[in-house]
């Protein structure tokens, strides 16, 4: 049994630490959590080090953190703080524990959160380390879809874009393999998603199936995720020009869908998805970035030892 | 009565003995050592084995093996044996075996991992034993031996 004490202190760095009552747990406290207006985390301060901008998973920490009645301190750019002076972040870390009691991290490296946890004191998320993780994000992307589905067992999802590099596809394509997914994978053939992952899927027997076009898969989808191609990833411009336009979704496709299809995207979209999709009502992807801080708060709850239960 | 070709590698007055490696681990075992360019010494490749079919063996006269260096030899061949010769005796005799995970020895294959940064020492688990393979705590990368660039 996940009880409170399992998350007490603990670093969120991965979402391959996290099994699948241990992610129920959490999606059920985040649910608990979004009307939580109590101070629960009053005077405390969670220390963020954004070695690399991101201002949408900050302003969404700094919101949980601030709507608990907690503070939010830090610098969001490597190029004005230690680092530029050539300190390590073991040693930026080891000072700024004792400022916080949590640390926030974001850094261009793979595998500096877990460095970062080592040596402080506190407890340290994640929040996106290089290609690597973005364990609150999958989180987030979880929860919007037993949100907007009602369920997340068995669900048909179906990913579009760019699967080679998007660190969110990778990170949910594995977690959902605790939830007896269906997966369909469509993107442009050298975007496909890493053949270490494709063997994970198969070894972990994963229902997983690639196509190339995204019209024939949607009928019977539950999610759609989408994500951004980006045009750096093309050496060849009309490529890309194909590319964008055939990795699209929009109204006259989802006619095609069922009529309770939620559409994700992690944000920020581009073309991929054009504003007359906006008004469907399973246009989930704004839901998706409100529920972000839901689902922040009950990390910082957690981790600081406040469930978020009702006392009375 | 078996007729199995025999050898001829003469005996160490001290050293160290490196058997049972997997068969053609032997130079790369050698070259991942960088043992003194004046160093004697002998090594076997494909021998006839009763373990397995084929085993390769190093001997090394004069020098005795670090724990560091043993080690790295049982990254490339776990199962090896490692005896430690003085006098021409076998003074102590080890199986080398793969640990759960380990510190420092090879360098995390991922360029934009931390460890290359930080010049922390690397922290692997191992993941597989034939081939041995690993993965990188801190980026969680997995790669295998042939990969693996050693310290
Ligand atoms: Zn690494």
């Amino acid at each position: 049994m996940v009880s409170n004490s399992d998350f007490v202190g603990r670093d969120i760095i991965s979402v391959g630490d996290f099994g699948r009552e241990e992610l129920l747990f959490l999606l059920d406290a985040a649910d608990r959590f979004e009307s939580e207006t109590r101070p629960l985390l009053a005077g405390k301060v969670a220390a963020a080090l954004f070695f690399e901008p991101s201002t949408r998973t900050r302003l969404s920490f700094e919101s949980a953190m601030g709507r608990l009645g907690g503070c939010c301190i830090g610098f969001a750019e490597g190029g004005v703080s230690s680092q530029a002076k050539g300190e390590t972040l073991a040693d930026t870390v080891r000072v700024v524990e004792g400022y916080g009691d949590l640390i926030l991290i974001r850094h261009p490296r793979e595998g500096s959160a877990r460095l970062a946890a080592e040596f402080a004191g506190v407890p340290v998320v994640n929040c996106g380390d290089g290609a690597h993780q973005h364990p609150t994000q999958t989180f987030v992307d979880l929860y919007t879809m037993r949100r907007e589905c009602k369920r997340l067992d068995g669900l048909h999802v179906v990913f579009v874009g760019d699967l080679r590099y998007g660190r969110t596809v990778h990170s949910l394509v594995t977690t959902l393999g605790h939830f007896d997914a269906r997966l369909t994978l469509v993107s442009p053939s050298f975007l496909r998603l890493p053949k270490e992952l494709r063997r994970e899927l198969q070894e972990r027997e994963v229902d997983f199936t690639e196509a190339q076009k995204v019209e024939p898969v949607i009928a019977d989808a539950d999610v759609i995720y989408v994500t951004r191609i980006q045009r750096e990833r093309f050496t060849d411009p009309l490529e890309f020009e194909k590319a964008k336009d055939a990795f699209r979704i929009d109204n006259t496709m989802l006619h095609k869908a069922q009529p309770g299809v939620a559409i994700l995207h992690p944000l920020p979209r581009v073309n991929e998805i054009p504003p007359e999709v906006d008004s469907h009502p399973h246009a989930a992807y704004f839901r998706q970035a409100h529920y972000g801080v839901a689902v922040r708060k009950a990390i910082l709850g957690l981790l600081l030892g406040q469930a978020g239960e009702d006392t009375a | 009565m078996s007729r199995q070709p025999t050898y001829k590698v003469s005996a160490l007055t001290q050293g160290t003995v490196l058997d049972h490696l997997r068969a053609r681990s032997a130079l790369r075992a050698l070259r991942v050592l960088r043992l003194p360019p004046d160093t004697t010494i002998m090594v076997g490749v494909n021998l006839p084995s009763k373990r397995h079919e084929r085993k390769d063996l190093i001997k090394i006269e004069g020098y005795e093996l670090t724990q560091e260096e043993a080690a790295k030899v049982a990254l490339i061949s776990p199962d090896a044996t490692l005896s430690i010769i003085r006098e021409y005796d076998v003074v102590q005799k080890t199986e080398l075996t793969l640990p759960v995970t380990f510190r420092g020895l090879i360098r995390c294959v991922n360029p934009s991992c931390i460890v290359h940064e930080e010049r922390v020492p690397g922290l692997f688990r191992v993941e597989g034993n034939d081939p041995v393979s690993v993965r990188c705590e801190y980026c969680e990368t997995s790669f295998a031996e042939e990969f693996f660039e050693f310290l």
